[in-house]
């Protein structure tokens, strides 16, 4: 990914200062399940420690009771030498622990001051103290290098990374000490990413302690200097970064060892079946020309709103088709996602939540909707041979499950990505365009679902697959292609690319 | 089969869980029924609110309600509303009357109230899935046009055909709770009520298009992208609800033997409130046909009960009031518990 | 956790109702205690339970019972005035309870035919009061006001203060109600067959059954008539209220004559005010009375006129202050 790694400017300190946060021996049961047990960590003032683990593995319940929304069982914790028992999130924010999700906590139609001051508003018996709090809060920017900020802006205007901007501004006017960063780079650029650990570097320098959860380990490499790991709500192990290896970490997490992240499944590229002529949609994508054939992988990089979905998008007819033709086995379906569908192609959304599945509806509805044809007849369903065949997917794909009836929302979400793929799987598709579908899942649901993918080919299936994770495009695809400002930039095969060259080209100015 | 020894205790398991679902409205009406029954029993009152009598009347007094909640279910399932259910059965019920009064054949006028209210649904079908506005807005403005429409029908007054020479036997007798009016046991629109309760419910849970209509509610971008066309299924339940609604027209006028254009103005909140004490969710994707009826018999036991007690109205509508609360306080746990 | 999850609207529905028991009625506490006699229980339906005269029918009626002994009322209506369908339920569920009689203000002259004979069928006798119903041969009596005579008064009082020419209109209250419908009907006979010289601008629009709708009308018919209309009838106390509150609004009192039907504290008020020329009365509590006793002398078999009307009047400003007129005027209520 070619991030610069972290530099030792400030290393570890001694076991002999205190640490700024330290937990002891938390344990907590839900119910039978057993989700943390005897759990230790510190974090000194300057540390930026990695949490890391499979999900499942007790990340966010540790975090949830370091955030107030859950009392531990068992254990205590400390805040600055002072004993630490938050009993809500609020209490929590008022010690000093700001936590900064995934799915940002901001009101889109407020302002950037607004947001930032939202609840801790400097006033004057009720009336807002406009001067002072616009003082703050160019303070507060100034500090995270983003002066250049305006405070009047909507935040809902703004792109996401800045967005994680306000809101770490806004822990920062709590005088938050120790900030926990969950997943935080999943929906940024890479671009962005780089300006957020900018951030993170200046937050250890002013003496705050970081948490950092992520999946990826080379931002993990690139701006933690510490790490811990949880596995089945226990301590897999923890220490400094520079001395173990990623294969060691993976080890850790999984509790085995996996030398191959990338199963590599031979299969064999055949004849051309998928052909796109000039195609073009609404805004983007425009012109794009392409070939898919038979058995390949072909992987489409570039920036976050490059139009790499919407190139997806349009072949599936989700998005208006403007120009150009599609030709699949030589047929030209009409431009909706039924014909689409008849025609062969199967389409994964990259937000399982609100498009890609009904989160409230079962397992077998969700595998089996788009294609309730052989369970038919006259309109009529046989549900049990429909319960069958969705017991037979499930053990296929190794769905972790109790039954197809479950609500699919009650599943993790590497297994909710498995039951997507098991859709157009079933589908019967011959072309899969598959968009970010190893996001935000964990590294031994990722190596699955790389493994399923290389066995779809193998038999015979052609697969788009879309991804803003370069590392696994080089590893799994035959071909990548990069896409830049809606059109697909360049295509050569896996082995003619590297990070950087992907990134080069994702990024260069284009003359159109 | 191998397949059968695999399948049959998991579909047992089915059939608990959705038991399960409907189970808190079904457990909320023996509640209901259990207090109003001992109390009248042993503290004063009639004595007379467990008889057969008054579980006939219970039921001919929900049967309008019930049947337009059973068509308001789909509309609730597949994430919409239709606010335009009350002015419709009275629109329906006013051309029942007004082609009786022409000296239609009865058939032919029943058939014309469920036509009539088939194409109001369509209609709203239509306008929501092509002009793409919040069936909460179409309907708003739909339930005054079908207001206009049956006063323009009715002339803005009342239309009366005669008891004894337009109005036939069968009809006037399809809600009576009189003993001479039963069959086997029960009016025949109750029977009628029933038959239709348990073909939605097949429809409902066997069919593709009912496995569309909860999709489509649960997530309508899923439906999209797995290829159900979502605008044709949107326009066909619109229309299968204004078939529900066109039977509880009839309903209405076998009741009131009259067709009056504005005895729905707010029946369609009494419908959707049926609706949401069953488990009925507003924001989509569930609901149930058992649940619906157990909703609307819950409000007319509690009208019925009161009135058995003499308790006063106001009391009466505090009560239905606190229950809708509680019903859909209820949904809400549910949805946050089944989320986290 | 989800099977119990049914509980907590059982619970609401309990909590609710225990705390209402308290205040359930008189009759419950009675046959609790085990009353001397045993109780007949007479239901009476008004059309509506929120207008002031119901409140004087119901006191009416408790009257009666209390002079009789022995007898307990249970009054119950529907929600609203126009909800046919809850007035059937309410008489269904009276049926179900084998009360020993019902006396029924109609919300339609049609719709209600069946239940009378379904109730006769269970051997429960039907006195209907306040509005007629199309077909009698169920019922013991009719007791009632004779309001096409009131009409009639209507159209004489109006004429006689616009010395008999002039432009009027007539506000009529709701399609299919039939007490309002004799009133108008009166009304309208009247002018034509006495008082030629008298023209109606408008007789088709109908003020909905609350306040608020006939204010609206009202409003409209006023603007639309401003410059030719000289007196105004309004049928009954909700659209007269309406019409008031327009006319006040339109700076129209005084100048355009108006005869209100039923009182009530505003309307009389702006009688004393000059603001209205004549309230035409009836008497609730008479007719609260009669109905009652006319069902309890049934039971007690004796013979019982098919119809009995119990009187109207017209309230002027002259006359407002007479004893009579005041008893009239403010007629006891029930609770009062």
């Amino acid at each position: 990914m070619g991030l610069p790694h972290a530099v030792g400017e400030e290393a570890s300190r001694g076991a002999g200062s205190p640490p700024l946060l330290s937990m002891h021996g938390i344990s907590k049961r839900f119910g039978a399940t057993r989700a943390l047990k005897d759990v230790s960590l510190a974090v000194h003032a300057g540390d930026v420690l990695a949490l890391i683990g499979e999900n499942g593995a007790g990340k966010s319940t540790l975090m949830k009771i370091l955030s107030g929304a859950h009392p531990p069982d068992t254990g205590r914790m400390e805040l600055a030498g002072a004993a630490y028992a938050p009993e809500n999130p609020h209490a929590a924010h008022i010690a000093g622990v700001a936590m900064i999700y995934q799915e940002l906590n901001l009101a889109p139609d407020l302002s950037v001051e607004d947001n930032i001051m939202l609840g801790q508003e400097c006033s004057r018996w009720g009336r807002l103290d406009r001067t002072l709090q616009r003082r703050e809060v160019a303070r507060v920017l100034d500090l995270l290098g983003h002066a250049d900020l305006p405070p009047e802006a909507l935040v809902g205007t703004l792109p996401a990374g800045t967005r994680q901007v306000v809101e770490i501004a806004r822990a920062l006017v709590a005088r938050a000490r120790v900030v926990v960063f969950d997943e935080p780079t999943s929906s940024l650029t890479q671009a962005d990413v780089l300006r957020l650990f900018e951030v993170i570097r200046k937050l250890r320098q002013s003496g705050l302690g970081v948490v950092y959860i992520s999946h990826f380990l080379e931002e993990i490499r690139a701006v933690c200097n510490r790490y811990t790991v949880l596995r089945d709500g226990e301590i897999a192990g923890a220490g400094d970064l520079a001395g173990i290896s990623e294969a060691d970490i993976v080890a850790l997490m999984v509790g085995r060892s996996v030398n191959e992240l990338f199963p590599n499944v031979a299969h064999q590229i055949g004849d051309v079946v998928l052909s796109i002529e000039g195609l073009g949609g609404g805004r983007y994508p425009q012109s794009v020309n392409c070939d898919l054939r038979r058995g390949e992988i072909l992987g489409i990089a570039g920036l976050v709103g490059s139009g790499r979905t919407e190139l997806l998008r349009c072949l599936f007819a989700l998005d208006p088709v403007r120009t150009g033709t599609v030709r699949l086995a030589n047929l030209t379906p009409r431009a909706s996602p039924r014909a689409r569908i008849a025609a062969g192609f199967g389409f994964v959304s990259e937000d399982r939540k609100t498009e890609g599945l009904a989160q409230g509806r079962s397992i077998a509805d969700n595998l089996t909707l788009s294609r309730l044809a052989p369970y038919s007849r006259w309109g009529w369903l046989n549900l049990t041979q429909r319960r069958a065949a969705a017991n037979d997917w499930i053990r296929r794909l190794g769905i972790k499950a109790g039954s197809p009836d479950d609500a699919v929302q009650a599943l993790s979400g590497g297994n909710q990505q498995k039951v997507a793929l098991a859709r157009v799987m079933h589908q019967a598709a011959d072309v899969l365009l598959l968009d970010e579908p190893t996001r935000g899942i964990d590294v031994a649901a990722k190596s699955e679902i790389y493994r399923l993918m290389g066995e779809l080919a193998a038999a015979g299936k052609s697969i788009m697959f879309v991804s803003s994770y370069a590392a696994e495009l080089l590893a799994v695809c035959d071909r990548v292609g990069v896409m830049a400002r809606g059109r697909l930039r360049e295509v050569r095969a896996a082995c003619d690319w590297t990070e950087e060259s992907i990134m080069h080209c994702a990024v260069k100015k284009y003359d159109e | 089969m191998h397949l059968t020894s695999d399948t049959r205790p998991a579909r047992t398991a089915t059939i608990l869980r959705s038991a399960k679902t409907t189970l808190g409205p079904f457990l909320a009406l023996i509640v209901v029924i259990g207090f109003f029954g001992v109390y009248d029993t042993w503290f004063g009152g009639g004595g007379q609110f467990l008889s057969a009598r008054n579980f006939r009347s219970v039921s001919v007094a929900t049967a309008t309600i019930a049947v337009a909640a059973l068509g308001m279910t789909v509309v609730i399932i597949a994430g919409g509303i239709d606010l335009s259910a009350g002015t419709t059965v009275a629109l329906s019920a006013t051309i029942v009357a007004w082609c009786l009064k022409a000296n239609w054949p009865a058939p032919l006028a029943a058939a014309a109230g469920i036509l009539i209210a088939c194409t109001a649904g369509l209609i709203n079908g239509v306008l929501i899935s092509t002009l793409r506005v919040v069936p909460f807005i179409v309907t708003l403005g739909t339930m005054t046009i079908y207001l206009g429409i049956a006063k323009i029908i009715a002339r803005e007054t009342t239309i009366r055909p005669d008891l004894n020479e337009q109005v036939p036997r069968w009809l006037a007798d399809l809600l009576s709770a009189r003993t001479e009016a039963l069959w086997f046991g029960a009016p025949a629109g109750i029977w009628l009520t029933l038959a239709l309760s348990l073909a939605l419910a097949a429809m409902l849970h066997l069919t593709v298009f009912g496995r569309y209509v909860y999709a489509i509610g649960s997530n309508e971008s899923t439906a999209r992208l797995c290829g159900v066309n979502v605008p044709w299924c949107k326009m066909t339940l619109y229309t299968l609800a204004g078939f529900f609604v066109g039977v509880a027209g009839i309903f209405q006028f076998a009741r009131l033997s009259s067709g009056n254009p504005t005895s729905g103005t707010g029946l369609e909140l009494r419908i959707i409130a049926a609706v949401v004490i069953g488990g009925g969710s507003l924001s989509g994707g569930r609901g149930a046909v058992l649940g619906t009826l157990t909703g609307a018999a819950i409000m007319e036991v509690i009208k019925s009960g009161c009135t058995q007690l003499g308790l006063h109205n106001p009391v009466q509508e505090i009560i239905l009031g606190a229950i809708i609360v509680a019903a859909v306080t209820l949904d809400q746990v549910r949805q946050r518990r089944s989320a986290g | 956790m989800q099977r119990f999850a049914g509980f907590w609207p059982a619970f609401a529905i309990c909590a609710s109702l225990i705390g209402c028991a308290p205040a359930a009625p008189p009759a419950a506490a009675q046959s609790q205690g085990g009353g001397p006699s045993p109780t007949r229980v007479i239901a009476v339906i008004p059309k509506g339970t929120t207008h002031e005269f119901w409140k004087s029918v119901h006191a009416g009626a408790e009257r009666a019972a209390k002079e009789s002994g022995g007898v307990e009322i249970l009054w119950k209506g529907p929600f609203l005035e126009s909800d046919r369908d809850g007035q059937v339920t309410v008489m269904q569920d009276f049926i179900t309870r084998k009360v020993a009689g019902i006396c029924l203000a109609p919300l339609d002259s049609q719709a209600l035919i069946p239940y009378v004979q379904e109730a006769r069928q269970a051997g429960i006798p039907t006195v209907i009061f306040d509005s007629a119903l199309d077909d009698a041969s169920d019922l013991v009596s009719y007791v009632a006001t004779d309001n096409r005579n009131g009409g009639v008064l209507a159209a004489r009082r109006l004429a006689e203060v616009l010395h008999e020419r002039g432009n009027v209109i007539l506000l009529r209250y709701n399609p299919g109600s039939d007490s309002t419908e004799q009133r108008e009907s009166g009304f309208l006979d009247t002018m034509a067959r006495e008082f030629p010289e008298i023209k109606i601008l408008s007789s088709d629009e109908y003020s909905g059954t609350t306040p608020e709708t006939s204010l609206e009308k009202s409003q409209q018919l006023l603007v639309k008539f401003r410059d030719q209309v000289n007196g105004v009838f309004a049928v009954c106390e909700p659209n007269s209220t309406g019409m008031l509150g327009a006319l006040e609004e339109e700076g129209l009192t005084k100048k355009v004559k108006f005869i209100a039907f039923d009182p009530s504290p505003r309307l009389i008020a702006a009688m004393a005010d000059g603001k209205i020329d004549g309230i035409v009365l009836q008497d609730p509590l008479k007719m609260g009375y009669e109905a009652v006793k006319a069902m309890l002398d049934h039971l007690a078999g004796k013979p019982v006129k098919k119809q009995i009307l119990t009187g109207e009047f017209m309230a002027t400003p002259e006359n407002m202050h007479e004893p009579e007129m005041q008893k009239l005027l403010h007629p006891e209520q029930f609770g009062e």
